[in-house]
């Protein structure tokens, strides 16, 4: 989709620069945005923390283990209320993916209004370092000793 | 299976743009759905950057549209699991022990 911008104003010549406009809006960022937006401002107002909210996550509820998510919905209850040790203490991966999500929405939201072509792939490695960390994560939040990073 | 080929006609630039590696999607079904479905589209993310960049083109887009396939499949097994939960809540009137 991103990479047809810029054979638009050909396409579109005769019509005149209307489509091109209203192709170009909303920004695809921008409702990303309102998106998350809402998700944050409707788990801070109904609390995670309260049983009864939310369904339970139905991996723990079938296998009695904690996903790598489980706590997720209770650590972005606790940013949003600028909790930051508590929402770490819930679930310290989803704590840690928000700035790189943040990051990347940036770089997305620069891409596009730059309207160069798809952003260039990171290193191979680093994502398999965030999968092997991720793993690690699961394991150690089901053990005795990984007590502290349990939800 | 079309391994070896040199993938569509580079253009001036050189090699194919690379196809998107869902990498975004896969960690928030991931963190946010509660099911091991995000860990497999994060595998296959992971397996676009890698294959993209030792030049299996056709193998790294095969990648590309597994991610995808399996980021939309958390997310459809979440929503089914909130509906059936949605209609246990109804039919109990809200009575219900939640073991969390």
């Amino acid at each position: 989709m991103p990479m047809s911008i810029p054979a638009e104003p050909v396409l579109d010549a005769s019509p005149g620069p209307h489509r091109f406009a209203r192709r170009s809006w909303p920004p695809q960022p921008l409702a990303v945005l309102a998106l998350a937006g809402s998700v944050a401002t409707y788990v801070s107002l109904v609390s995670p923390l309260a049983p009864g909210h939310y369904p339970t996550c139905p991996f723990l509820m079938v296998t009695g283990w904690y996903c790598p998510g489980c706590g997720s919905l209770r650590a972005l209850h606790e940013l949003v209320h600028r909790e930051i040790w508590s929402a770490i203490g819930y679930n310290l991966f989803a704590v840690v993916m928000v700035p790189l999500l943040a990051y990347w929405w940036l770089r997305w939201v620069r891409r596009r209004s730059l309207a160069t072509g798809p952003a260039p792939l990171a290193a191979a490695w680093l994502g398999w370092l965030l999968l092997a960390s991720l793993v690690v994560f699961w394991i150690v939040r089901n053990l005795p000793i990984g007590a502290a990073l349990a939800p | 299976m079309s391994y070896g080929y040199p993938a569509p006609p580079p253009g001036p630039y050189g090699p194919p743009p690379p196809p998107p590696n869902h990498m975004v999607m896969a960690i928030l079904t991931t963190v946010a759905c509660c099911l091991p479905f995000g860990i497999v589209s994060l595998v296959y993310a992971n397996k676009v950057n890698t294959l993209w960049q030792t030049g299996r083109y056709a193998e790294a887009a095969e990648a590309s549209n597994n991610a995808k396939t399996w980021w939309i499949v958390s997310i459809v097994a979440t929503a089914a699991v909130a509906i059936v939960w949605l209609g246990v809540l109804i039919s109990f009137g809200g009575r219900v022990a939640n073991p969390y």
